[in-house]
């Protein structure tokens, strides 16, 4: 059962924190206990678009070895308006902490490899989470790949744009195969996504990538014209979007 | 009093000692028999360190990247329980895991018969 999920990408802008975003607290609405995870330490986001103002302790300071993950998650399930739980870990976005993040050693990076995989323990089993959605950093980082080691499944955010199909193809082959990880494609951004096309862009897809297509957002004016501020989830229920990532959810459920 | 004391605990602490040396040499020697079972004969010496870090993961031939994954998830276990998960046989399992000990990315711990593999997370500074 998928229960650690990583969104990750080749390029950057691919919807990946969007994704992230929607799906816990799609999860959260369906009463599962999420927690969602900002592990993109180079350009943090979640703590603006959550609306989180301040945190005592961040992501970094777990992955520092100087706190415990407990102190680290705050509990946005008032945001939200969920029968479930969603908790979030957020990177730390002062300037000052994103240059320690860059400058970490591969000691440091092994380390913290070791403390992602130890949250399996510590909230899937002793706290009793139900999924950990990591949104990462885009390409061949650190923190993604720890990301990618530690999941049992990778979304993988792509659009038709023709360098990150490109490198996405890439790191298909050369990223995640070679840790043998459970891979699957959403597709953001597609013009003309109408019902009559969608067994075309299908096949293109899996033609394309070689894995399974989990879900194919259409280029929505709404989500551009939200300017990263709305959960769609939870405040448009009744939006395309919001159908598309219940049936997405739907899907990682029977993994 | 205290010297009949000094002298009785001095046999026991060089018993000790050679018992931890020949310890040392049994798994120097069980490395040396895996490698050249698999072909390999330039033996060379357990490399101080060396992170098995993600990185390192994704350079390494995939034989030895499945080893080392499954040591990294499981945190500490013997090529029994390595070999359970990758589904490879045990003498294979142990060949690797003893080739990722002599290229410095695995420590080895003898508790009994048994030896168990991890990796060193926590430093020593």
């Amino acid at each position: 059962m998928a229960r650690i999920i990583a969104v990750h990408s080749y390029k950057g802008g691919t919807g990946k924190t969007l994704l992230s975003v929607n799906l816990a607290a799609t999860f959260a609405k369906r009463g599962k206990k999420v927690c969602l995870f900002d592990l993109d330490f180079r350009a943090p986001s979640l703590a603006t678009l959550l609306k989180v103002e301040k945190s005592d302790h961040w992501l970094n300071d777990y992955l520092n070895g100087t706190c415990e993950i407990d102190k680290v998650l705050i509990d946005l399930s008032s945001k939200v308006d969920s029968i479930g739980k969603l908790f979030v870990g957020l990177a730390n976005p002062a300037t000052e902490a994103i240059r320690d993040m860059s400058g970490k050693d591969r000691k440091w990076e092994m380390r913290a490899l070791g403390r992602l995989l130890a949250l399996r323990d510590s909230l899937l089993t002793d706290m009793h989470f139900d999924y950990l959605i990591f949104d990462t950093s885009p390409g061949l980082q650190y923190s993604s790949i720890n990301a990618i080691v530690s999941a049992d499944l990778v979304l993988v955010a792509t659009t038709f744009d023709r360098s990150d199909v490109d490198g996405t193809k890439r790191m298909l082959r050369e990223l995640y195969d070679l840790f043998e990880k459970k891979t699957e494609v959403v597709l953001n951004k597609v013009l003309d996504a109408a019902k009559s096309r969608k067994l075309e862009i299908e096949e293109k897809t899996k033609d394309i990538y070689q894995v399974p297509l989990l879900g194919v957002v259409p280029c929505f004016c709404d989500i551009l014209r939200a300017e990263g501020g709305i959960v769609f989830a939870h405040e448009k229920p009744d939006h395309p979007f919001t159908r598309i990532l219940n049936e997405m959810a739907n899907e990682i459920e029977k993994t | 009093m205290a010297n009949e004391e000094r002298l009785g605990r001095k046999p026991l602490h060089v018993l000790e000692k050679i018992r931890e040396n020949l310890e040392r040499l049994n798994d120097k020697m069980e490395v040396m028999i895996e490698l050249q079972k698999h072909g390999r004969k330039d033996i060379q010496l357990p490399l101080a360190d060396a992170p098995l870090d993600v990185m390192t993961l994704l350079s390494m031939p995939d034989h030895l990247r499945k080893t080392a994954m499954t040591v990294c998830r499981v945190g500490r276990a013997t090529a029994d329980e390595v070999a359970e998960q990758t589904h490879r046989a045990r003498a294979v399992e142990s060949a690797y895991l003893n080739q990722l000990v002599i290229m410095g990315h695995l420590k080895k711990e003898r508790k009994g018969r048994k030896a168990y593999f991890f990796v060193e997370r926590e430093t020593k500074e």
